[in-house]
């Protein structure tokens, strides 16, 4: 209907009337409904158990969710640009390989490859968006092949699951402090870099370009540079997410990334950020991420088989997007 | 000279493909033997079937990720019901190849109707998929496939393998259907661009829920005759065919964003992906080697075959002789 | 007093086109300075290498004296230029402030853009400015094209430019915001900003223009003195000289046989109530003001969206409410759409499947499709309509614009619908190409084609079509004959209500 879009604004006044409710609720309908989804899925869960409202079912949940929150992260911000990276799944598997590999029982030589790690996470990205820029390539094809690479890759360097990780570097992983796990301090500092992100010059830039690239670009932004900073934040959070998985289970798995790419699309989705790239925000995602965490811990507390859970995941997935598709075409006839 | 510019992409493809035999045939004695190349072309087959409607779907500017589920669906149903026997196939496998039909007439609704985007729409119908059959099973399916669904996998007619045969009136019937159909025009043209083909009086609804019908249509037949090969229905047997199935498409030449491509150039990468997979381990290289080299050859072949590497080299041209380049 | 901005013999190419052959400006600090011209005269490249969103293939510009050769938007900014174009470059996902400041946002110490501050900084803007209230915290998509005109040309001046170059800046906006552009241009200029001007409204631009240059065909033709020169030269200089040469002699071919009838027709808001018949053999023109409902008018015939009233075709009543019910052949009609690249051309395919895609069935014998009977209605089409290529299997994009219109024209006459809509069919379209479309529109309509012709150029209406219809505000103002039929005679009709309210 772009054809009818075009020129039909011409007549209307010239003042701006305020926002009516109804736009304000379209507007925000991607993301009221996962909030209204998550609060279901909660109201569910605690009638069927006991100590839902507890601080230790918000740490075991949030430490089960981080990792997925962080690749989720990564991939929030590709798609806010309007494209997709693949290759989170290779940056896990190798990030969780080399830990498991690397590190030795010396925290000075851990710091050090956790920092390696993260410096190769990033530079994937900036191998990914300068192919993207350069060769002018499909984000989708290049992130594809690179994820190939690094997956390989780890399974090169780990052929199985295994490799071991030193003690005090799992104790983080179930550290309280406050009463509070390390999990949920980790995304505290997640929420709270992000809500510094978004509004850094290079936050609006990688949501503007993926509202409208021409403009973007007729604006200043440069295509080369946008690329290569979306591509490489992405990959920076995998390798952050393969860190904190190490935590979790202890070893490095060459295979296990491939569990986070379509789930990491699929939270952010459900969290209301568009395909089409410009709209939406991390704490849509964080809370897509815990929808899919909590679906897990229904299927568990309801006895029933665990493979309900992709079922009601896809379902649940079907649902947010045909809201957003609903609400995006509601927004582009407002226009008309 | 237009035409080969045209198709320069596939035939880039046969070219690395007969590079590589050539290769094989050097590290590799043995490998050129008429009984490895018969298996090997029988592997292709099946990737070659399920990037069929990965073909027609991707021409058409779209994507499937819900071919594993819908091929291990069929696979698993199918050996189930029939329980070994032929008898019940003459029902079982034309009802299981309008379900798979009908998955992929969703997927394209949702897509073509109420603006899902594809990667979405296929991605959600895929792991309910999954989750279904995995309910259903249990997760432990054990029936095995019957003999005549064999023979179509491993049967030999006169030393000539049956699926090859199969996989010869597929392409033939596929060609024919994208480069001398109504429908493979208007496919083209949905790909190129949808709002054209409106304003054209093309069909678009209808040719894009068709690519998707014939992509899980594509998907069953495939699941049904790749138990005849693994003798059995395994679950997350058609995981691997994702990835597969859109590669061979991108190594044959078709552009992602769709209205390129063809079905000659897909059967040209399903060859180059399955010989790779062949002499890695003749080479003593381990499966990880095997995904790198994967994913180098998508690269290369990728930005060999799209206008992007014609346009940096030009780029390169016209910085030389001093004048700006655009972008 | 010494150029401020000279460029010198700027050339530029694109593939064998050439948009700009040799463009040639000088202009002072502290003018307001118009670039005429008509449509692809080159004057859009030429402000895009400018701003930097488009790099010349030679020739030299100096800015304040200085080399100046953007590689970037970016660049070009930061050198004090800053351009309103008429291919908007706002960002919908964004607020009004945060458009007006994006790129150069004030910053806080944290490194981050305050909403609040940005607001305040836009409303302080817009003040100084005396701009029309729009709220800088709404987001852009919001907006009404013309309010999106006006963020646009804030986002412009919040750069404080050198170079202020506004493209067909007026083009959407109401009368008082035009005025209110225009006095915005004199006094922008007085503080000692060069403000180039393009527009086509001689009007506005003898009311505010110090110095005019003039562009046709890529090239800069002449530069006066506003006050040194009349109309007459301006237009003689814009058209060159070609003009009576253009246009076919008109023969009435026209039958009382009513080909397109139209009872009450309407399309929701924007066009009601229009009773109009097109006859065999005629040449129906529609004019209007833009936005007046031409646009609606004919995507509502080509059943693009809602419709209402009753539609016949050759007698017989029709409902029409998708591209591919109006082209059912012979009985049907075809649409040579506005947005030739984005709605006629699949731009990375061959001529020959541009032009048979509308009648695939045409040479599809037993399902299958014939290459030769299609091979034959190619190169029949190629033929009559001189399509210049080195072969059918030519991708469309690489075509120039006229030729890719042509195109448009074979695949539209293949379907043998025989009434034709054409849509601003010879806009942006070289002079010999425009001959040879209105010879081809009188030919077909001689054959018994009916053709329904809007045209955004008055002079086009007036002598080519037989009568014209004149909207206004979506309803049919007048139905133009004879000697009723000229340009001064639908400017009338299309503008008079507004000029008496």
């Amino acid at each position: 209907m772009t054809m009818l879009a075009a020129d039909s604004r011409e007549r209307r006044a010239m003042p701006g009337l305020s926002p009516s409710l109804k736009a304000t609720l379209t507007d925000r309908a991607p993301i009221l409904i996962p909030v209204a989804m998550l609060i279901l899925l909660v109201a569910i869960y605690a009638s069927l158990r006991e100590g839902v409202f507890t601080l230790d079912e918000l740490n075991l949940d949030t430490a089960a969710a981080l990792t997925l929150v962080l690749a989720a992260t990564g991939q929030t911000i590709v798609l806010l640009r309007g494209g997709i990276d693949l290759s989170i799944g290779g940056t896990i598997s190798l990030g969780t390989v080399l830990a498991a590999t690397q590190f030795r029982d010396d925290p000075a030589h851990v710091a050090l490859w956790t920092v390696l790690i993260l410096v190769i996470g990033a530079l994937v990205g900036v191998v990914n968006g300068v192919l993207i820029t350069a060769l002018r390539l499909q984000p989708f094809l290049v992130t594809l092949a690179t994820w190939s690479i690094l997956s390989g890759t780890a399974l090169i360097i780990l052929p199985i699951d295994g490799g071991g990780l030193p003690s005090f570097w799992m104790a983080f992983g179930s550290r309280n402090w406050l009463g509070l796990s390390s999990a949920v301090w980790l995304l505290a500092v997640l929420v709270l870099f992000w809500l510094w992100f978004r509004r850094t010059r290079l936050g609006i830039a990688i949501r503007a370009t993926g509202s409208n690239e021409r403009s973007a670009f007729l604006s200043g932004v440069s295509p080369l540079g946008i690329n290569v900073a979306t591509y490489a934040l992405s990959s920076l959070f995998a390798a952050l997410a393969a860190l904190y998985l190490t935590t979790q289970t202890g070893a490095g798995s060459p295979t296990i990334g491939k569990d986070y790419i379509l789930p990491s699309v699929a939270a952010a989705v459900i969290g209301g950020i568009s395909l089409f790239g410009g709209r939406g925000g991390l704490i849509g995602t964080i809370i897509g991420a815990y929808i899919l965490t909590i679906i897990g811990n229904l299927v568990f507390v309801l006895s029933i088989s665990s493979y309900w859970q992709p079922i009601v995941s896809g379902v649940i997935l079907l649902i947010a997007v045909l809201a957003s598709s609903i609400a995006e075409r509601s927004a582009r006839r407002s226009l008309t | 000279m237009i035409n080969l510019r045209r198709h320069r992409a596939i035939l880039l493809a046969y070219l690395g493909m007969l590079l590589l035999l050539l290769l094989t045939s050097v590290v590799a004695p043995g490998f050129l033997s008429a009984a490895h190349l018969r298996s090997t072309v029988v592997l292709a087959a099946f990737i070659g079937i399920v990037a069929l409607g990965q073909t027609f779907v991707i021409i058409g500017g779209g994507i499937d990720l819900s071919v594993p589920w819908v091929l291990n669906a069929a696979a698993v149903l199918m050996t189930l019901a029939a329980a070994g026997q032929n008898g019940p196939l003459l029902y079982i496998v034309p009802l299981l190849l309008v379900a798979g039909a009908l998955v992929g007439a969703i997927n394209g609704l949702g897509v073509a109707l109420f603006g899902v985007p594809p990667i979405i729409m296929t991605l959600a119908v895929n792991v309910i998929l999954q989750g279904g059959i995995l309910v259903f099973t249990g997760g432990a399916p054990t029936a095995t496939a019957p003999p005549a669904i064999q023979f179509l996998a491993v049967g030999r007619i006169a030393g000539f393998p049956v699926i090859l045969i199969l996989w010869i009136v597929i392409a033939v019937v596929a060609t024919l259907l994208l480069s001398r159909s109504a429908f493979g025009r208007y496919l083209y043209a949905v790909g190129s661009s949808a709002a054209v083909a409106t304003f054209s009086g093309v069909p678009t609804l209808a040719t894009t829920v068709a690519a998707y019908t014939l992509s899980g249509f594509a998907a069953a037949l495939a699941g049904m005759l790749l138990t005849g090969y693994t003798a059995q229905a395994y679950l997350g047997m058609g995981d691997p065919y994702l990835f597969t199935s859109i590669a061979a498409v991108a190594i044959g030449g078709a552009s992602i964003l769709g209205g390129s491509g063809n079905y000659i150039g897909t059967i040209a990468g399903a060859l180059v992906l399955t010989i790779l997979t062949g002499l890695l381990p003749a080479l003593n290289l381990s499966n990880g080697a095997l995904l790198v080299v994967y994913g180098v050859v998508i690269l290369v072949t990728v930005s060999l075959g799209s206008e992007s590497i014609a346009a940096f080299l030009g780029s390169f041209r016209r910085a030389r002789r001093g004048d700006g380049a655009a972008l | 007093m010494t150029d401020f901005l000279k460029a010198t013999a700027v050339v530029k190419r694109y593939g064998g086109i050439v948009a700009l052959g040799r463009a040639d400006l000088s202009a002072r600090a502290g003018e307001v300075h118009a670039l005429l011209g008509e449509n692809g005269a080159g004057k859009s490249t030429f402000i895009q290498i400018l701003a930097g969103a488009v790099r010349a293939d030679s020739g030299t510009i100096t800015l304040a004296g200085e080399a100046y050769r953007p590689k970037n938007p970016e660049a070009a900014q930061a050198a004090g230029v800053a351009a309103v174009f008429q291919e908007l470059s706002l960002i919908p996902d964004l607020t009004v402030a945060e458009n007006v400041w994006f790129r150069h946002e004030p910053l806080s110490p944290l490194g981050t853009v305050r909403a609040a501050t940005l607001n305040a900084a836009t409303a302080e803007l817009f003040a100084r400015y005396r701009f029309p209230d729009i709220r800088p915290d709404r987001e852009v998509r919001r907006l009404t094209l013309a309010e999106r005109q006006v963020v646009e040309i804030g986002k412009a001046l919040s750069r404080n430019p050198r170079v202020l170059i506004l493209d067909e800046a007026t083009s959407a906006l109401p009368p008082a915001e035009t005025e209110w552009l225009l006095g915005l241009a004199r006094s922008v200029a007085a503080a000692g900003t060069l403000v180039i001007y393009i527009s086509h409204r001689l009007g506005e631009v003898r009311a505010i223009a110090d110095r005019i240059t003039v562009f046709r065909n890529g090239e800069t033709v002449a530069a006066y003195e506003t006050q040194a020169v009349d109309d007459e030269t301006i237009i003689a200089d814009m058209l060159g000289r070609r003009m009576d040469r253009l246009y076919p002699p008109r023969v009435a071919t026209a039958t009382d046989r009513v080909a397109l009838g139209l009872r009450g027709f309407g399309a929701g808001s924007k066009l009601s109530g229009i009773d109009l018949d097109l006859k065999e053999g005629e040449v129906l023109g529609v004019a209007g003001l833009q936005g007046h409902g031409q646009r609606e008018l004919f995507q509502a015939l080509f059943g693009l969206g809602r419709a209402e009233g009753s539609v016949a075709l050759w007698g017989q009543p029709r409902d029409i409410r998708s591209p591919r019910a109006a082209l059912s052949g012979r009985d049907g009609l075809a649409l040579v759409p506005e947005d030739r690249r984005s709605h006629g051309l699949m731009l990375a395919k061959s001529i020959r499947e541009n032009l048979t895609l509308s009648v695939v069935r045409r040479f599809t014998r037993f399902g299958l499709t014939d290459p030769t009977r299609e091979q034959a209605l190619v190169e029949e089409m190629i033929r009559t309509l001189r399509i210049k290529a080195d072969s059918p299997e030519q991708p469309a994009g690489t075509l120039s614009g006229g030729n890719q219109q042509k195109v448009i024209f074979g695949k539209m006459l293949l379907t043998e619908a025989r009434i034709l809509l054409l849509y601003d069919p010879t806009r942006g379209i070289d002079v010999g190409t425009k001959g040879e479309i209105f010879t081809l529109m009188r030919r077909l309509a001689a054959e018994g084609y009916a053709i329904l012709f809007y045209s955004s150029d008055l002079a086009e209406l007036v002598h080519v079509a037989d009568r014209v219809a004149v909207l206004r505000n979506g309803r049919l103002a007048a139905v133009l004959e004879g000697d009723d039929n000229s340009e001064h005679g639908i400017l009338r009709a299309a503008m008079i209500e507004r000029a008496a309210a």
